[in-house]
Formats: structure tokens, C-alpha cells, sequence
């Protein structure tokens, strides 16, 4: 039985109801972190938007091969949402192997986003691009807008990777059930959504 | 608790890639050469909508119940409106030439 369908039992069992969302409660507590959360990614874009348009010389730094890069990084992260979704499935069925395989597959397919977004980053640091300081001759609030809302989708894309590693393992020992991987599923897909607002407003706003 | 009623893999497939495809067109916009404002207001809204289709299909919130729905939607437009009011700050400090 899941966890919205039940009452406690006893004198005051009368007195308790069962979810009005009928979600289990580790899985409406990933929905008010995800509204906050989108909240906070929100103000970063917001701030950033209003200063790409407001500012007349913002310039557009990035040429194609760094909108390839961001091109593939998104496919990376979609591809990383299907198999969260199959992971999910095999989990709900009941087939741990299954789920382990897809949990790891989003795993590495979080991996290989970071590890193209850090690429990407050293090779802007190398490039002259810091915090205050645009190497193009630009705004010179582009790198703090960029590095700040690009390092914090990454540090959740890194959170998101140790946290599947923590439910896969626990999940394949019978210690996390089905419903962990869901909710750890509801992350992830919000991490891919947030992703596709930074790659246009960050990427493709700037692309040359 | 999900209804039965959710897609089979196959469709989920088919939402990625019509994300996919949504991703494409916003790349070719960006190679479009538009006035930034209508630039930015296309690729956001674009993005608005891969966000719904996101939520909606694979956050599975199509199949809950619409409660969840009616509480997190609003909150979070409410927060969002309320940016709105405090960020075209920005824009008196462009005037300022704070930006350069």
C-alpha cells in the first residue's frame, strides 16, 4: 500500500486522512525544493535578462564550436532524462538490475555534462574570461552571469550524480525502494529543465 | 501514487524528441540575427514551453492528481511576478552606464 493511502491506526486513526495530492510525502517534499529551487535559478536568469538586454554593448563572444559543445551537452542531458524514465520504469516493475543499469547509464550521461561544461569553462579561464574581466571587450558583468548561473546548474547536474549514486546503491541493497528512485527521477528531470533555459539564454543569446 | 495511465517508453521517446526538436529551432533562431529583445522573448518562450512539456510528461504531473498542479503553479508564478517588479532595476543602471 503506498504511503498517501494510509491511515494510523488506534483512537485518533479517524482524525488522519490521506494525502490530498495523493503523493507519497518524500515526493512532495522534492516538489516545494524544486519550486524554490526554480525560484533561485529564476533570479539568475532574471537578473542576467535584464542586464543582456538592457546593456548596450554586451557583445557576442561565443562562436559555433562553443554552441556545438552546448548543442551536445543538451543532448547529453536529454538522453540522461530517458533513461532516468526507464530506470523509474524498471524500478516500479520490480527489476533492480534493470533500474541499477539505467541508474548507472544516467549516471555517466551526467558525467560526460560535466565533464563538457568544465572543459568548456577551462577553456574560457584560459581564454582571459574571468568573473569581472571579458577578454572580448564586452560588458564586463558577461563572466560573472555566466560563470555563476552555469556553475550552479553544474553543482545540481554533480548533486544529481552523487545522489543517484547513493539511491542506486541503496536500491540495489533493499534498503530504498521504488519511490526513492522516482522522487531522485523528479531531480533529475528538473535539472534537465533548467538546462534548457540556460543553454539558450546563456549560450545561444551570445552566439556570434 | 501515479495513475496507470502513464505512457508507455515509446512515448516518452517521442517527448524527448520533439524537446530535441525545439532545441533545433532555437539554435537556427539564434543564427537569425534578431533585435536581442525579440531574440531573448522567442528563445524564453520556447523555453517556457519545453519546461511544460517537461513537467507536465516526464515529472509525470499529467498523471497526478491536478491538485499538485493548482498549488506549485501558482507560488511559483507569484515569486516570478514578483522578480518581474524588482529587476528592471537593471535597466536604471544601464542609464547610469554602470554597464559598460
Amino acid at each position: 500500500m503506498s504511503e498517501s493511502g494510509l491511515t494510523i491506526g488506534g483512537e485518533h486513526g479517524e482524525l488522519l486522512e490521506a494525502s490530498p495530492y495523493g503523493i507519497e510525502k518524500k515526493k512532495l517534499g522534492m516538489w516545494i525544493f524544486i519550486v524554490s529551487d526554480a525560484c533561485t535559478f529564476a533570479t539568475f536568469l532574471f537578473g542576467y535578462g535584464y542586464m543582456r538586454v538592457g546593456s548596450q554593448n554586451w557583445g557576442t563572444p561565443f562562436e559555433f564550436p562553443t554552441i556545438l559543445n552546448g548543442i551536445v551537452m543538451t543532448l547529453v542531458l536529454l538522453s540522461s532524462s530517458l533513461t532516468m524514465l526507464a530506470a523509474v520504469r524498471a524500478a516500479q516493475e520490480g527489476q533492480k538490475a534493470s533500474a541499477y543499469k539505467w541508474l548507472g547509464l544516467t549516471m555517466l550521461l551526467g558525467t560526460i555534462f560535466a565533464i563538457l561544461h568544465l572543459r568548456e569553462w577551462f577553456k574560457m579561464i584560459s581564454e582571459g574570461w574571468r568573473l569581472f574581466s571579458n577578454p572580448t571587450g564586452g560588458a564586463a558583468q558577461f563572466g560573472a552571469c555566466f560563470f555563476s548561473v552555469t556553475g550552479l546548474h553544474l553543482a545540481h547536474v554533480i548533486s544529481g550524480v552523487i545522489a543517484l549514486l547513493i539511491i542506486a546503491r541503496g536500491f540495489s541493497r533493499g534498503r530504498y525502494d521504488a519511490s526513492h528512485v522516482e522522487t531522485a527521477g523528479l531531480y533529475w528531470h528538473f535539472v534537465d529543465l533548467v538546462w534548457m533555459f540556460v543553454f539558450p539564454m546563456m549560450y545561444l543569446m551570445n552566439a556570434r | 501514487m501515479s495513475s496507470n495511465q502513464e505512457p508507455r517508453m515509446g512515448s516518452y521517446i517521442g517527448i524527448v524528441i520533439g524537446l530535441v526538436i525545439i532545441v533545433g529551432i532555437e539554435v537556427i533562431l539564434a543564427y537569425q540575427h534578431l533585435p536581442v529583445r525579440t531574440l531573448f522573448f522567442s528563445l524564453l518562450c520556447l523555453s517556457c514551453l519545453e519546461a511544460f512539456v517537461g513537467i507536465m510528461y516526464l515529472m509525470h504531473v499529467k498523471y497526478e492528481r491536478p491538485l499538485l498542479f493548482w498549488t506549485m503553479l501558482p507560488a511559483t508564478l507569484f515569486v516570478l511576478v514578483l522578480l518581474n517588479y524588482v529587476w528592471p532595476d537593471a535597466y536604471r543602471m544601464a542609464r547610469m552606464s554602470l554597464l559598460k
